[in-house]
């Protein structure tokens, strides 16, 4: 600055010193250099998988251009967590049902469910979060979970889910989608017991008593009429139940619940599921009964699942 | 006529009056013990001992009995809901399609079914063990029956209409663009019509020519509008659709179970008709059980 100029003369460096500080900037950008190698040396090798976090905590957000020092061939934050998220499946002894498909490249980094043909898959970085990450098709702008290594937050997002696995997907072998879904299920409780995650599973929570939550807070009764009708003609009886809400229940004593869970001035209507294994969540429910997807879909304004809005809004 | 009270004008004697008061102090002895000891069976005697010789003991109809139901007649709430008890324990098994929900004291609606908006069928009469369907429910139901065995439904028309309606509507929101098309052709040719300069004698042909033009140019704007207010329309229509379809639902769950438990509305109607005896004969049954043990 002009004030410091003229209070004290700039000290003048001899060519040594200059040439010096050159090679120390070229020094730190390769140390810089050096412990990415290591630590990308580690996410990519590790059989441990607090080291494998650590790893990925590390490169996420990593600098490794400096000034002196520039790589033209990087992986980018998304690479990193789709190459953490493989790795943790791996070391999860998940057999090879999620895999990485274009490491060839030094590129966006994609990766293919072995149960889902050649639908692609990848991470993109959340606006609103710099170590936030959103996991979804390549070829849908569907974020279907949000992962924050860094807040050690692991969310599914309902409606983007039933938007792929029940509509886009149609056609597809359920036990197929099962599969995909139970690999993402999978990584889901790797998080939680590696590393204490929180876990929002949303509507593949299969805990029974699960409250999925409606969009619509009040449902007109005429939904519950056509669920009525929907199952009549599958052979289902919806019989009336608490609160004004309904039961129906279906194969192997499953049974659905809907309800409304607040009061008449401040409804809140939504549905829960009990069965005996507690493994029927409300999107393989829609999977599994083509007539509740067609009644879901029908009404989907109104029985839309809600998922954190904070972070998918 | 009493020997004894030939003498009085009124045929009165204190024994006379005596015997009459103990008679009803008997009666309504035997009345309070049946129901400590939950003796429903001679409660119904009790309150009509000539049906209950008729229709349970198969008695010919003779000399009525003097019935004494008078001096308890205004506690019938309070015995309907005791009687009630027993009753739907008894019309669970025999009628496990109808719920009853006690909205005043001793006073039942039925419901037929547990089902999603099943419908109130009336009341039950625990008293003169009876259904008192409601009028127009039960027509329904009788209705629904005889248009079944000519596979038909009770909301088929209004149905069909409905649907027809929302088919044509549909074709004329799909239609849109060839009207586009007609009306464009339609305007080239008014155009033309215009800018013709007719001797006197083609003038009245080609002012007819106009008119016509405009008339289907008006036809066609007309039907524009029915189209642009037809999703709407077809909306509505699908509601009212979704609504009877419910109701086709609940008229088929009512036969299903109606058939699974009497074989046939007749059998239905038939049981009905004779819930009175079947009943009692069924409490005198289980007494005759209970003290044979």
């Amino acid at each position: 600055m002009s004030n410091d100029i003229n209070e004290a003369p700039k000290k003048v460096l001899t060519t040594t010193e200059l040439l010096s500080t050159y090679t120390d900037a070229i020094q730190a950008g390769l140390d810089n250099g050096t412990h990415y190698v290591a630590a990308f040396k580690q996410l990519n090798k590790t059989t441990d998988t607090n080291e494998l976090l650590d790893a990925a905590l590390k490169l996420t957000n990593f600098h490794l251009n400096t000034d002196y020092v520039e790589f033209p061939h990087q992986f980018s934050d998304e690479d990193v967590q789709l190459i953490f998220f493989e790795r943790l499946l791996k070391l999860s002894d998940n057999n090879d049902s999620l895999a990485i498909s274009n490491s060839e490249h030094v590129q966006k980094l994609l990766c293919k469910f072995a149960s889902l043909g050649d639908n692609t898959f990848t991470f993109t970085k959340s606006t609103k979060n710099e170590s936030g990450f959103f996991f979804g098709p390549t070829a849908h702008n569907r974020p279907l979970f949000y992962l924050n290594l860094k807040t050690k937050e692991f969310m599914f997002h309902g409606s983007a889910l039933i938007d792929y696995f029940v509509v886009d997907l149609e056609g597809l072998d359920i036990s197929a989608l099962k599969d995909a879904l139970s690999v993402m299920m999978q990584a889901a409780e790797a998080l939680k017991e590696n590393f204490g995650f929180k876990i929002d599973f949303n509507v593949l929570d299969g805990i029974n008593g699960e409250f999925y939550e409606f969009a619509a807070g009040e449902v007109p009764e005429s939904i519950l009429d056509e669920l009525f009708v929907k199952s009549a003609d599958n052979n289902y009886i919806l019989m009336s139940g608490e609160r004004g809400g309904a039961n129906l229940t279906l194969d192997n004593q499953t049974k659905l619940s809907v309800y409304n869970a607040g009061d008449s001035d401040r409804p809140k209507w939504g549905a829960t599921i009990h069965d005996e294994d507690q493994k029927e969540s409300w999107l393989y429910l829609l999977l599994d009964y083509p007539f509740i997807k067609d009644w879901y879909l029908d009404n989907k304004k109104q029985l839309e699942i809600l998922s954190n809005k904070f972070i998918f809004g | 006529m009493d020997k004894k009270t030939e003498n009085d004008p009124f045929s009165q004697t204190d024994s006379v009056l005596s015997s009459a008061l103990s008679q009803k102090i008997t009666y309504l002895n035997e009345l309070n013990e049946s129901i400590k000891s939950g003796n429903d069976l001679k409660i119904y005697e009790l309150m009509d001992p000539n049906r209950f010789a008729t229709e349970v003991k198969g008695e010919e109809p003779g000399e009525p009995t003097p019935n004494y139901f008078g001096l308890a007649s205004d506690l019938k709430a309070e015995l309907s809901h005791h009687l009630s008890n027993q009753l739907i324990d008894y019309l669970g098994v025999t009628y496990p399609f109808f719920y009853y929900h006690e909205y005043d004291l001793g006073k039942f609606n039925i419901y037929f079914g547990n089902w999603w908006d099943h419908r109130m069928f009336g009341e039950l009469d625990a008293i003169n063990v009876r259904f008192n369907f409601a009028e127009d429910e039960y027509e329904t139901l009788t209705k629904s029956f005889e248009l079944e065995a000519q596979n038909k439904r009770v909301n088929d028309d209004q149905m069909r209409q409905l649907g027809e309606q929302n088919q044509k509507l549909t074709q004329l929101i799909e239609d849109q663009a060839k009207r586009d098309q007609q009306k464009e052709q339609i305007r080239k040719q008014l155009k033309e019509n215009e800018e013709k300069s007719p001797m006197p004698w083609e003038a009245g042909k080609v002012k007819e020519e106009h008119q016509q033009l405009q008339d289907s140019l008006l036809q066609l704007t007309q039907i524009d509008e029915q189209a642009s207010d037809g999703r709407a329309e077809i909306k509505k229509n699908e509601n009212q659709i979704l609504a009877l379809s419910k109701e086709e639902t609940i008229y088929n769950l009512e036969k299903q179970n109606i058939r699974a438990s009497f074989g046939s509305f007749e059998a239905f109607i038939d049981n009905n008709n004779h819930l009175y005896a079947k009943y009692l004969q069924s409490l005198s049954k289980e007494t005759q059980v209970s003290d044979g043990e």
